[in-house]
């Protein structure tokens, strides 16, 4: 397993565009677009605050910062786990902690195997309810849109 | 990057919960690890024949059935005259064996990347094994403890106790682990354990003609009590063995 590259301890930005968050202008494939589905959705004076978009965290609803969560409610894991389960650079996935552990969701706690530095990340309890919120609001959209969530992602 | 996300990137709620589902399969294979404290108490458990076949050593004056100085609850109370070696061995393997599983979770945790909390495993066996060796010796000071040991003779009697500590232990890690498949094994196990600490399984071997006539003669009648859960755990221990090395090539 290769060495964890450290984690970047510079904050975010926030007049920069996180290169770990999905480009607004580029909507995150993986984000449902509820807009042509819901038509409560695109008139103003008829708002659905039920619809189940609403209860979408956007520091959450990101493909691989829901890997990240999902991986760690499982189990503690190692950088390199998260890096090669999700198939990102070392930098993305930095990034994507750096998200994660600024908002509470994630712990990264690091130390040395040997004289090897390792890097574990677990989630908080924080973390767990956030996941927990995001996977039941995507089966309920699942559900809304006659699909069949047979795989959930639940953390039992 | 943005390429490569594009393209593997799922589109629907439904494929997103089906690549965390995945996810999450993937992850809790990796950490699998339970074979190993499987075949360790196996092994453990078979090392332990000889002794519960010595403890059933005929006495060597007509009505000397004594209980020998030791780990009452561990040595249990065999027809012999030896049980001693029986409860120190088991104080001494239970001890060395949930310490020797948290090397191996802890060795496997860095070599996987993901980590088992095998604490409450080690805790769950480690305390069950020292209440087994302290609670007699304290029943001289505290009379009230008989209460939790005597009315149970019938798990204790035959010195199986340690199994049922080990079922114990597998059922704490079944937790940990997140394992069905423990779980069943944890059952099974439970129930070898139970019918070994409560019957003469070599009954059931009398009535289909096993009557073993070697130099230990009904010595040996002590084994299959032994050996039905060493088997349990060698053969579970294997199959976990095999499955974990098969789910690891697959998700590597």
């Amino acid at each position: 397993m290769s060495e964890p590259a450290p984690l970047d301890p510079a904050p975010l930005d926030p007049a920069q565009p996180d290169p770990a968050q999905p480009d607004p202008a580029q909507p995150d494939p993986a984000q449902p677009d509820p807009a042509p589905r819901d038509p409560a959705q695109t008139d103003p004076a008829q708002p659905d605050p039920a619809h189940p978009t609403n209860g979408l965290d956007d520091t959450v609803h990101q493909r691989h910062r829901l890997g990240i969560l999902t991986i760690t409610a499982e189990a503690r894991a190692d950088f390199g786990y998260l890096r090669d389960a999700l198939g990102l650079t070392p930098g993305n996935l930095s990034r994507h902690l750096t998200v994660l552990e600024d908002a509470g969701l994630v712990q990264v706690e690091k130390g040395y195997q040997g004289r090897r530095p390792r890097t574990w990340v677990r989630i908080t309890g924080q973390g767990r309810a956030a996941l927990a919120a995001e996977l039941a609001t995507l089966t309920e959209l699942v559900r809304r849109h006659g699909g069949s969530p047979a795989r959930q992602a639940g953390p039992a | 990057m943005a390429e490569q996300e594009a393209h593997t990137a799922p589109e629907q709620p439904e494929e997103l919960l089906g690549e965390l589902a995945d996810l999450r399969r993937r992850t809790r294979t990796t950490r699998h690890g339970y074979w190993f404290p499987l075949i360790l108490f196996g092994l453990l458990t078979c090392g332990a024949a000889p002794l519960y076949v010595a403890a059933a050593a005929v006495p060597t004056r007509s009505g000397a059935y004594t209980v020998d100085a030791g780990p009452l609850l561990l040595s249990g109370m065999p027809a012999g005259t030896s049980s001693f070696y029986v409860g120190w061995y088991w104080a001494l393997a239970l001890v060395g064996g949930y310490l020797l599983t948290l090397l191996w979770y802890r060795w496997h945790a860095r070599r996987s990347g993901v980590w088992t909390p095998a604490r409450g495993y080690l805790i769950t066996g480690v305390a069950l094994t020292v209440l087994a060796l302290v609670i007699p010796p304290l029943t001289g000071l505290l009379h009230f403890l008989q209460g939790l040991w005597l009315p149970l003779g019938d798990v204790w009697l035959r010195g199986t106790l340690a199994f049922l500590i080990i079922a114990a232990g597998l059922w704490a890690l079944a937790r940990a682990e997140r394992s069905r498949a423990l779980a069943v094994i944890a059952l099974v196990y439970t129930g070898a354990a139970l019918l070994s600490s409560l019957y003469n399984i070599e009954n059931v071997f009398f009535r289909l003609g096993w009557n073993p006539r070697t130099p230990f003669g009904w010595q040996l009648t002590a084994l299959p009590n032994v050996l039905l859960p060493a088997a349990v755990l060698l053969a579970a221990g294997l199959g976990a063995f095999l499955v974990q090395r098969r789910g690891g090539r697959g998700t590597a």
